[in-house]
C-alpha cells in the first residue's frame, strides 16, 4: 500500500470523467455563460458611467478577471465537498474506518484531485485566451500564472480544511448542508468572486481583510493577472498557509471528539 | 381537477410534517435563503456607488427588478426545486416506475410532490423585500401595474421551472447524476441581470430560445416603463412555446425510460 495515493488519484480522474459529455458541456457552458453574462453587465456600467477605467480595471482586464473567476471557484471546491456529511448520515462512513490509511489523508487528496484537474483547465484557458488575444505568452504571463495557479492550490487546500470542519459539525447535527452553502455564498461574494474587491466601499475592504476569504479567491486571480504586487503575494500566501493550519486543526480537534458519537449505522 | 387539488393538499400536509422532523435544518434553510438574498441587494447597492445608472434603470428600479428575481426564486424553491432535485435519481434508479403507474399525471406528481416548507418562510421574506421596494418607489405607479407584474412574475416562475426541466430531462439519454442543473444555475445568472444589458445574438438566447430575461427583468420593465403590444405578444408566444417544447420532450424522455435497468 506504499503507492495507495496513485490508485485514489487515478479514481478520483475516472470519477470526473466517467459521464464526460456532461462534464464537457457543464465546464465549457459554464465558463462561457457566466463570461458573458458579466461582461455585458460591466459593459452597461462602463457605459453607463462613461468611464475606460473602474477602480482600476478595463472592461478588458474585466473580462479577463471573470474569466478565470468560474474555473478559479471550480478549484477552489472542488467537487468532493457535500459527501461527508452524507456518508454520516447514511452510515457509509463506514469504509473510512476500515481503510488501512488515515481519514484526512485520504479525504485531502480525493479533494486535492479535484483541484488539481480544474487547475489543469485553469492554466489552459489562460493560455487559450493569451494566444487569442494576441498577446503571445511571455515569460512573465508565465510566471504569474504559475503563482497563481499555486495560490489557487493553496487556497484549495485551505478551503477543503474549513469544508471538513463544516462537514464533521454532521456528527453532531443531522442535516448541514445549508451551512456549506452558506460558506460559499461568504467565500465568494467577500472573496471578489461576484465583483473585484476594489469595488467594495473602503469600510468593507478594510474588515475583509481579517477574514480568509480573500486570500481564497481574489489574490490568486490578481496574481494570476499581474495586478499583485510580491509584499502582497508574499503576504497573502502567509495569511493563507496561517488560516490553512487553523482550519485543519479545528478539523482535527471536531474529528477527534465526534469520531466517538458516529454509531456505523447512519441516521 | 378537484382530484388533483386535493392530492396537493395531501402534499402540503406530508411536506410541513416532514420539514418539522428536522427542526436545526428548517432553520438553517432559512438563515441560507436570507444571507442569498442579502449578497443580492449588496451586490447591486455597491454597483451603484460607482453609476447612477445600469441599463436604464436607477438604483431603486433596479430593487424593484432584485425583489422581483428574488421573489421568482422563493416561489420555484418552493414549488418546484426540491421536486428537480430527486427526478434524475429517480430516473436512474428505475423508481420512476412508481409514479407511472400511478392514476395521475406523472408530471404533476413529480414536478409538486415534495413542497419546500421552509422556503415557504423565505417566500414570505422575499415577499416582504418586494413590498418595501414597491412602497419606496417614489415615482407614480397605478394598481394596474402592480397587479400585472404579479401575473407576469407567476408566468416567470412557470418559464423558470420549464427551463429547469428541460435540463434535467437529458437525464433519461445520459443517465448521469445531475443533468444539466450546474449549467441551469449557471444559466440563472441572466434571470439576475436586466435584460437590456443583453445585445445581439446573446439578446436572442436570453429573452427567446432560453428566455431568463422573461422571467423576472421583462415584469419588472411592464411595471417600470409599460409595454407595448409587440413586447406582450413576444412574452406570450415564448411561455407557450416554451411549455409546448417541455412538454413534447418530456413525452420524448418517458418514451426512452427503460425503467430499472436505467
Amino acid at each position: 500500500m506504499t503507492n495507495w495515493w496513485r490508485f485514489v488519484i487515478a479514481a478520483e480522474i475516472r470519477k470526473i470523467l466517467a459521464f464526460r459529455t456532461d462534464f464537457w458541456i457543464t465546464f465549457v457552458g459554464q465558463t462561457l455563460i457566466q463570461i458573458l453574462i458579466a461582461r455585458a453587465l460591466w459593459q452597461a456600467i462602463f457605459e453607463s458611467a462613461g468611464k475606460e477605467v473602474m477602480e482600476g480595471f478595463t472592461l478588458h482586464m474585466m473580462t479577463l478577471y471573470y474569466l478565470l473567476v468560474p474555473i478559479g471557484s471550480k478549484m477552489l471546491t472542488g467537487e468532493n465537498v457535500g459527501f461527508l456529511s452524507r456518508e454520516i448520515y447514511d452510515g457509509t462512513f463506514n469504509r473510512y474506518l476500515i481503510y488501512p490509511l488515515s481519514f484526512f489523508q485520504y479525504k485531502t487528496l480525493t479533494y486535492l484531485t479535484y483541484s488539481a484537474f480544474y487547475g489543469l483547465q485553469f492554466i489552459l484557458v489562460y493560455f487559450l485566451y493569451l494566444i487569442f488575444q494576441g498577446n503571445g505568452i511571455t515569460p512573465s504571463n508565465v510566471i504569474n500564472l504559475f503563482l497563481g495557479a499555486s495560490l489557487f492550490m493553496i487556497a484549495s487546500y485551505a478551503y477543503g480544511m474549513l469544508a471538513m470542519f463544516i462537514e464533521l459539525i454532521s456528527l453532531w447535527a443531522d442535516n448541514i448542508w445549508t451551512l456549506m452553502v452558506m460558506c460559499r455564498f461568504f467565500s465568494f461574494f467577500f472573496g471578489g468572486a461576484y465583483m473585484p474587491l476594489n469595488f467594495f466601499p473602503m469600510w468593507l475592504q478594510e474588515i475583509v481583510q481579517f477574514t480568509p476569504f480573500p486570500y481564497l479567491v481574489s489574490l490568486p486571480i490578481r496574481t494570476t493577472m499581474g495586478l499583485a504586487s510580491t509584499i502582497e503575494i508574499a503576504t497573502g500566501l502567509g495569511v493563507l498557509i496561517i488560516w490553512a493550519i487553523l482550519f485543519r486543526l479545528a478539523a482535527s480537534l471536531l474529528w477527534s471528539k465526534g469520531q466517538f458519537r458516529y454509531n456505523g449505522v447512519g441516521i | 381537477m378537484k382530484r388533483y387539488a386535493t392530492l396537493y393538499l395531501y402534499f402540503l400536509r406530508f411536506s410541513f410534517s416532514k420539514a418539522m422532523e428536522f427542526r436545526l435544518d428548517f432553520s438553517f434553510r432559512i438563515i441560507m435563503d436570507v444571507i442569498y438574498y442579502m449578497v443580492n441587494i449588496l451586490l447591486f447597492k455597491i454597483l451603484f456607488l460607482h453609476t447612477d445608472l445600469i441599463a436604464g434603470w436607477t438604483e431603486e428600479q433596479m430593487m424593484i427588478f432584485v425583489s422581483s428575481y428574488l421573489l421568482v426564486d422563493a416561489i420555484n424553491m418552493t414549488i418546484f426545486s426540491t421536486n428537480m432535485w430527486w427526478l434524475p435519481y429517480f430516473i436512474n434508479k428505475g423508481e420512476l416506475d412508481y409514479y407511472l403507474i400511478r392514476p395521475v399525471s406523472p408530471l404533476f406528481f413529480l414536478s409538486l410532490r415534495e413542497f419546500s416548507a421552509n422556503s415557504f418562510i423565505n417566500l414570505i421574506i422575499a415577499f416582504g423585500f418586494f413590498t418595501y421596494s414597491i412602497a419606496t418607489y417614489s415615482l407614480p405607479w397605478e394598481w394596474e401595474k402592480l397587479f400585472g407584474l404579479l401575473i407576469l412574475m407567476i408566468n416567470g416562475s412557470l418559464i423558470y421551472y420549464c427551463i429547469q426541466m428541460l435540463m434535467v430531462i437529458p437525464v433519461f439519454w445520459t443517465h448521469s447524476a445531475r443533468g444539466f442543473v450546474d449549467l441551469f444555475y449557471t444559466l440563472g445568472l441572466a434571470m439576475e441581470r436586466p435584460d437590456r444589458i443583453f445585445k445581439g445574438w446573446l439578446r436572442v438566447l436570453f429573452t427567446v430560445i432560453l428566455p431568463f430575461g422573461l422571467i423576472a427583468s421583462f415584469p419588472a420593465r411592464y411595471f417600470i416603463e409599460g409595454f407595448d403590444t409587440k413586447t406582450f405578444f413576444h412574452l406570450a408566444m415564448v411561455s407557450a412555446g416554451l411549455w409546448i417544447v417541455m412538454l413534447t420532450v418530456w413525452r420524448w424522455g418517458l418514451k426512452n425510460y427503460s425503467s430499472a435497468s436505467s
